[in-house]
């Protein structure tokens, strides 16, 4: 049985990741070797097609698109901490809008994200915010304040009421329960959001796509210019490269956030 | 969107593990359901000491709401407008009113209606894959995960690379010359299948989707799975029920409630999908996997029909946000009649 399981846990984890292992074998094999052998084993690993990644040309600078990334995914994920926190503290504690605001912002989680792009799109050009970094964050902070809200709201409805009394019956005004007393003890709480937002973020496309035509243009919609058949076809080990690098951050991240999720899986099984 | 949806899938893992992730009524990862009820902080004090506290409070939700109105508050508005008037990109000043010709000229569109039954079926059919998908793996695969938690790190890789590097990747993976799986194909079977063809595009997408999320519905329903407590299992045992027994009468209905939520999570998000479908096939073959958010994309950019696409998009919203709201009244009056 155990061997069983371990049969199956294999092929779910092989055809499940199997664009990726794809995706990295590619971006080791030379020109050569990828016109002769499609296979997933790379017979003679070269890194040249890192070496032309970050070889910055007219149309292609793979180092703009990653910063461009960086920067958007800061600014969308930081601005919409900023944002969800005060308004879940009004929320679970003063119940503020916690039957208008809350539902809203939580289903904008679920609306299709396109329903706001083409008005977006045309407000930006108005105040000039297409193809800026700015611009770009602070739509990614639309995407990110439903998560960052309900994880916030929980995490201080978890907190018992007597800190904020204690702390009231000090003098002191709700503001400064917030920042002086509930954002220390919810920190686990706001650097949880602080990186799935930040992955969310940095793999969001449509907007990027939109709102972007060069400056600010992100890695996500970067990668598919490596694509575009430029002369000789797409060169598909430097394609595959693009992608490895341009995937490897969240992927990073995404391996600290497990450690969170084991954790809070303890939390729960214990609370269960 | 997926992506969005990406990896707010994890979050939602995380915030719903805080609570009891088993019993019916707790809380939902997309919120859809009501939040447990706190109690009344502020309930022992007089009217008059909590006024000033309402005002800090008040402040205190403000910027995210000025935030929101200026951000989509008054987009949506702008979106009213244009959906009806006639516009083009040289008069987006001065839009002119021309009553419901946007919203005639999407209802006859014969393209309209085919991606909203490509929106539909393909969120339909991904949700019901991944979940089953996801399901079986959890609990067969959960006597592994318990003793060895990194094997989850392995299956959850997929959630972390974004939807449309994904799609990108398939265009190497099943490219006919570079990529393994016609290689595999033609090598080991002499078959030569045509992936993005007229025939096959929507259900290599829908492969494409399933193998990427299954892990999304895999981890919600391991922690659901390992939520369930010890003791039931062991009473059922004393009781001399045999194991499927008590996975079909015990387990999986403790299970249902996460269950239904992890249908509905991924299928608004397969009904929503755009990235990895638009990378990988654009809307083709002849329009056949343009989903309601390529539609209204594609009209905007590529035909420029502001008002079809704005039109579009307000039906779009005008539905989606019917159908949440709708679901948020079951959700409380479910919640209510549980009490």
């Amino acid at each position: 049985m155990t061997t069983l399981r371990w049969l199956v846990f294999g092929i779910a984890a092989f055809a499940m990741n199997f664009p990726i292992l794809v995706t990295l074998s590619t971006s080791f094999k030379s020109a050569r070797e990828l016109s002769t052998n499609p296979g997933l084993w790379v017979q003679a690993p070269t890194l040249d097609n890192y070496l032309a990644v970050f070889q910055v040309t007219d149309r292609l600078n793979i180092f703009l698109y990653l910063f461009n990334s960086l920067s958007v995914a800061l600014i969308g994920t930081v601005l919409a901490v900023a944002l969800a926190l005060p308004a879940a503290y009004a929320i679970a504690r003063g119940r503020l809008g916690e039957r208008t605001l809350l539902p809203f912002i939580v289903n904008l989680r679920a609306v299709p994200l396109i329903i706001f792009a083409i008005p977006l799109y045309m407000m930006f050009q108005w105040l000039a915010l297409l193809d800026t970094r700015l611009g770009l964050g602070l739509i990614l902070s639309i995407v990110n304040l439903p998560l960052a809200l309900v994880i916030l709201v929980n995490a201080i409805r978890d907190l018992p009421g007597e800190l904020d009394e204690a702390a009231l019956m000090d003098g002191a005004s709700r503001t400064q329960i917030l920042f002086r007393v509930i954002a220390p003890v919810c920190r686990p709480a706001i650097v949880t959001s602080l990186i799935f937002g930040f992955i969310t973020a940095w793999n969001e496309f449509l907007f990027g796509l939109m709102l972007t035509t060069s400056k600010a243009v992100p890695i996500t919609v970067g990668a598919s210019f490596f694509f575009a058949a430029s002369g000789g076809g797409v060169q598909w080990g430097v394609a595959s490269a693009v992608m490895v690098v341009g995937a490897l951050p969240p992927v990073l991240l995404g391996l600290i956030m497990y450690r969170q999720i084991s954790g809070s899986m303890t939390a729960g099984a214990v609370k269960g | 969107m997926m992506t969005g949806g990406g990896l707010s899938a994890a979050g939602h893992v995380d915030i719903r593990h805080g609570h009891a992730t088993w019993a019916p009524g707790a809380a939902n990862p997309a919120g859809l359901a009501m939040f447990k009820t706190c109690q009344m902080q502020i309930g022992s004090m007089t009217k008059a000491q909590q006024r000033p506290l309402v005002q800090e409070f008040r402040l205190l939700a403000t910027p995210v709401v000025v935030f929101l109105l200026v951000f989509l508050g008054f987009p949506a508005i702008v979106n009213l407008i244009y959906s009806v008037s006639e516009v083009s990109f040289e008069t987006l000043r001065q839009p002119e009113l021309s009553g419901f010709k946007n919203f005639a000229a999407v209802w006859s569109d014969g393209a309209f209606w085919q991606a909203s039954w490509f929106s539909f079926r393909f969120g339909l059919l991904t949700a019901v894959l991944e979940c089953a998908l996801g399901l079986f793996l959890a609990i067969f695969l959960s006597p592994l995960i318990e003793r060895r938690s990194w094997l989850m790190a392995i299956l959850m890789l997929p959630l972390m690379v974004a939807p449309a590097l994904v799609g990108l990747m398939y265009r190497l993976v099943l490219h006919e010359f570079v990529g393994p799986v016609p290689y595999y194909l033609w090598t080991y079977f002499g078959a030569s299948l045509s992936f993005l063809g007229p025939g096959s595009a929507f259900w290599t997408l829908v492969v494409v989707e399933t193998l990427q999320w299954t892990p999304f519905a895999l981890l919600l329903f391991y922690m659901a799975y390992q939520a369930i407590p010890s003791e039931i299992a062991e009473a059922s045992a004393m009781d001399g029920a045999r194991s499927h027994h008590r996975l079909w009468y015990i387990e999986l209905p403790l299970m249902l409630p996460t269950i239904v939520v992890a249908l509905l999570i991924r299928f608004i998000d397969g009904f929503r999908v755009f990235d990895n479908v638009y990378v990988l096939t654009g809307s083709g073959p002849g329009g056949s996997t343009a989903s309601l958010s390529i539609y209204i994309y594609e009209a905007f950019f590529k035909q420029g029909a502001i008002g079809k696409a704005v039109a579009a998009s307000v039906i779009l919203f005008v539905v989606s946000f019917a159908v949440l709201y709708g679901l948020n009244f079951i959700a409380s009056r479910r919640k209510g009649a549980n009490r």
